[in-house]
């Protein structure tokens, strides 16, 4: 049996929606001092040690300059006295006493003294402070204080709908969930394609090889974006997924756009020759800049300041017009041109269905090709099946069951297997070796659309 | 107990056995009673009342009923089989009736559901996954085995816990080995499901699904991919059981060559292997395990669960296959249990044990407040051996979990 090895080399933190509780944010390591800072060693003792802090008037001691400060105001010092006995000439930042400790280092020394206190606590220290509903133990009480307010009020909320109490089983189910696989589609395509090139021309241009799981590319893009969602504006969000990330992305959306050529897909001539080197993406990482340029030329030559402009919201659809291809993406951007967060369904059925014959349609139609893969049609030409490969192909339900069952020897067995009235979808021929555009639809669907079985 | 046929005269006289009613009334378990003068029938070769007892087991029996008729049912089966001489046949059809009727989907539902309802497979989860993140805290190579059915619901945790736990995230090598043919056909399904779910965490991440294998001896070092600079933690769900019970041994030589920085073991407690060659003994261990097995879904479940339904077909296999197919071996699917002391001992040739952290006990007893009483956390004695830790159903140990380093 061959054996998959997929190699999936990503940067950390691409993330830039955070449906999931999110993912540690990375702020410049800490520990990144200034050089010119005056580095101090305290020791585990001197460290731990609470109330460096004291008043020259009455000697009491304070955990922290600002409440020493706050006191010594009692005290009716004349204005002079107010300031601060000891001027701060040099910053000063602080080394963890743990000596296999990374922040050991003055290299890498921490900034304030809490913060070291706290490091040190919580990686070298006792857990002494535990939660009480979950078990959890912390060294540090504040952050077992904090722990305990929100431990077991959080809700996680998965695309799919569905709501968990428990952290745990929310991940797991993200994992599973098919609303994930819409998300991430578009990331998968790009490098699916890098590994996947070669001349295998069986995939979707922007989603990851045919399958259920690999379907509705673009549904999130019309997904009604609720308020506690991202902080991205949709558009910018798909179409970010969509070129791909990083020169990864880059250069494999540009092959493909190579090879859409080469299968004789209808394109304007000048797309292609006009294609550039690998798209130029800055803002990967930054999700909410409003500066990406692309060099992505669809059809007119564009100059790296009209691509300025097509950063807004969607694209101006006379750029797009004399594009032959049956570009989802142009489409795509004709349904965003409202831009509204809730368009529904059946708004974006119509919309789809004044865009013409070349826009296959339930790719649109995110919920809805949903349900397509899960009744599946035994109709081989059903674009649907198409658009979302087939079910698992594995899955060969059929109507053998009952065959085989008689088989079975005397004691009802048939109790236990009661016949599955689950049908398979033959979509293998479909999947392998047909032509494919970028959407990955056969190109018998967008010459038929009739034969869309009333999607449209 | 509805549904059960009485129209048929209680031959007590004749047989000499008691009538299906007076067990009912007395203590309802029926069941166990009757199977087990059974199997003393068929160790006897005692064929009229054999005849006899099967015929009674099929008229009270019911995949549909209460426990007692589903425990009757599925091991009527196997005794079935094993009189009439036709495990192997039954096993393969059995194997091809559930290829048949299941997908991806209704098995992702299943898992996922049996999850949310019941620790039994959850506990042997975070138990490895606590060891694992222990283990190889620091590394920046991390490679997986990982030999189990679970559909890798094992690992978002981790993947998760690899994301926001560490200062670095390391880069993750993930070899699925999968043993059962069902769960092998979904496999590609998982595929991209882990490897999405992976980028959306921002964890390096490579993913490999070794499968076609006829049985897990077949498992070399170089076929797993092994690498110098790699930290290797071998997880084993549910694996040992299906080595043959002659090349267990071998089988852990084999992981003790990976040189793994962990070995984390989740077995189900019961003894089907030391017991293999005495038909009354192993039946009896076999439905003891099942009864509490049994009991345990039902109250775990709703009653009219599809799910529960489909994790009590899938005893039926292992049933038959311990009671009626003799240790073939060609099926590789033996399924021989063996209890906690019992792997220990092997282990203990190739490996030194690990008790587990504090920190994973607490999370396992926090995971188990989460679900309905009758879960219990046991920890190993103090002094004892094995430094395993049992995951209790109303007080029966019935899912061992341990650490084990070279």
């Amino acid at each position: 049996m061959t054996e998959e090895v997929i190699l999936v080399s990503s940067t950390p933190n691409l993330i830039s929606e955070c449906n999931l509780p999110p993912v540690k944010k990375k702020r410049n390591l800490p520990g990144n001092p200034d050089p010119e800072a005056e580095v101090i060693a305290l020791s585990p003792k001197t460290l731990m040690a609470t109330n460096r802090f004291l008043c020259e008037i009455c000697g009491k001691g304070f955990q922290r300059d600002q409440n020493l400060q706050l006191h010594r105001r009692g005290h009716n010092l004349p204005w002079k006295l107010k300031q601060r006995t000891n001027k701060e000439v040099r910053k000063r930042v602080f080394v963890c006493p743990e000596k296999t400790c990374v922040h050991h280092h003055p290299s890498r020394a921490l900034g304030d003294l809490t913060g070291i206190k706290k490091h040190f606590c919580r990686k070298h220290g006792e857990k002494k402070w535990k939660c009480e509903k979950c078990s959890k133990r912390y060294a540090v009480q504040s952050d077992w204080k904090a722990h305990s307010k929100t431990c077991g009020t959080r809700e996680y909320k998965c695309d799919c709908g569905t709501i968990f109490s428990r952290r745990d089983s929310f991940v797991t189910h993200r994992a599973f969930c098919d609303a994930l696989a819409e998300e991430t589609a578009r990331v998968t395509g790009a490098s699916h394609m890098n590994n996947h090139a070669a001349g295998n021309i069986n995939y979707h241009f922007i989603g990851a090889p045919l399958g259920p799981n690999t379907v509705q590319n673009f549904s999130s893009i019309f997904k009604p974006i609720s308020s506690s969602d991202q902080n991205i504006d949709p558009t910018r969000r798909g179409l970010l997924h969509w070129m791909g990330q990083g020169s990864q992305g880059q250069e494999s959306v540009a092959r493909n756009f190579q090879e859409m050529h080469h299968m004789g897909i209808p394109m304007s001539s000048g797309v292609v020759n006009n294609f550039p080197d690998p798209l130029v993406i800055n803002s990967c990482s930054n999700p909410q800049q409003s500066s990406y340029q692309w060099s992505w030329d669809l059809g007119n030559n564009l100059s790296s300041n009209q691509a300025e402009e097509l950063t807004k919201n969607s694209l101006p659809l006379n750029n797009i017009e004399d594009l032959s291809i049956p570009s989802l993406f142009s489409s795509q951007h004709q349904i965003h041109q409202p831009s509204s967060a809730n368009m529904s369904a059946t708004a974006l059925l119509q919309k789809a269905a004044q865009i013409g014959a070349t826009t296959t349609d339930p790719s649109f139609l995110g919920n809805f090709g949903f349900k397509c893969s899960e009744n599946p049609v035994q109709n081989e030409k059903n674009s649907c099946g198409v658009l979302y490969g087939s079910n698992p192909v594995t899955s060969g339900i059929g109507s053998d069951v009952e065959s085989s069952l008689s088989d079975l020897s005397g004691l009802n067995q048939l109790q236990m297997y009661p016949p599955s009235k689950r049908q398979h979808v033959k979509n293998d021929k479909i999947t392998r070796g047909e032509t494919r555009d970028f959407l990955g639809v056969g190109m018998e669907s967008i010459c038929h659309p009739s034969s869309l079985n009333g999607w449209i | 107990m509805q549904g059960i046929n009485r129209r048929h005269p209680q031959d007590s006289s004749i047989t000499g056995l008691p009538s299906p009613d007076s067990g009912e009334n007395s203590d309802g378990k029926w069941a166990s009673r009757l199977l087990r003068e059974c199997a003393t029938a068929m160790s006897e070769k005692d064929s009229s009342k054999i005849h006899h007892l099967l015929w009674m087991l099929n008229e009270l029996a019911s995949p549909y009923g209460d426990c007692d008729q589903k425990l009757a049912f599925y091991f009527l089966q196997a005794l079935f089989c094993k009189a009439t001489d036709s495990g192997q046949r039954c096993y393969k059809t059995l194997i091809s009736v559930a290829q048949k009727s299941h997908s991806f989907d209704s098995i992702r539902k299943l898992i996922l559901k049996f999850q949310e309802v019941s620790p039994w497979t959850t506990f042997g989860h975070v138990a490895s996954n606590g060891a694992i993140l222990e283990a190889l805290e620091g590394e920046k190579k991390l490679h997986i085995i990982d030999i189990s059915n679970t559909l890798c619901t094992q690992w978002p945790t981790l993947l998760e816990a690899l994301a926001t736990r560490n200062d670095e995230t390391p880069h993750l090598k993930l070899t699925v080995v999968v043993t059962t043919s069902i769960v092998e056909s979904v496999m590609n399904e998982i595929t991209p499901r882990m490897e999405k779910f992976a980028r959306l965490m921002g964890v390096p991440f490579e993913f490999r699904v070794m499968s076609g294998l006829n049985f897990l001896g077949e498992l070399t070092k170089d076929s797993l991919g092994v690498q110098e600079d790699e930290a290797i933690a071998v997880n084993c769900i549910g694996a040992f059981r299906r080595v043959d019970v002659e090349e267990r041994r071998a089988f852990f030589q084999m992981i003790q060559s990976l040189r793994p920085k962990v070995v984390t073991v989740v077995e189900e407690e019961a003894d089907l292997s030391s017991s293999r060659n005495d038909f009354i003994k192993c039946f009896d261990e076999c439905l003891r395990f099942y009864t509490i097995y049994f009991d345990m879904l039902e109250q775990s479940f709703a009653p009219t669960s599809n799910e529960r339904l489909m994790l009590e077909r899938e005893c039926s296999r292992s049933i038959v296959s311990v009671l009626a197919c003799d240790d073939e071996i060609d099926h590789g699917d033996s399924e021989r249990r063996e209890r906690g002391n019992q792997w220990s001992d092997k282990l203990r040739e190739a490996f030194i044990p690990v008790g587990y952290s504090d920190d994973v006990v607490d999370d396992i007893k926090a995971l188990l407040k989460r679900y309905r009483t009758g879960w219990s956390l046991v920890l190993p004695a103090a002094g004892g051996d094995d430094l395993g830790i049992n995951l209790t159903w109303k007080e029966e140990p019935v899912v061992w979990a341990s650490v084990w380093k070279p």
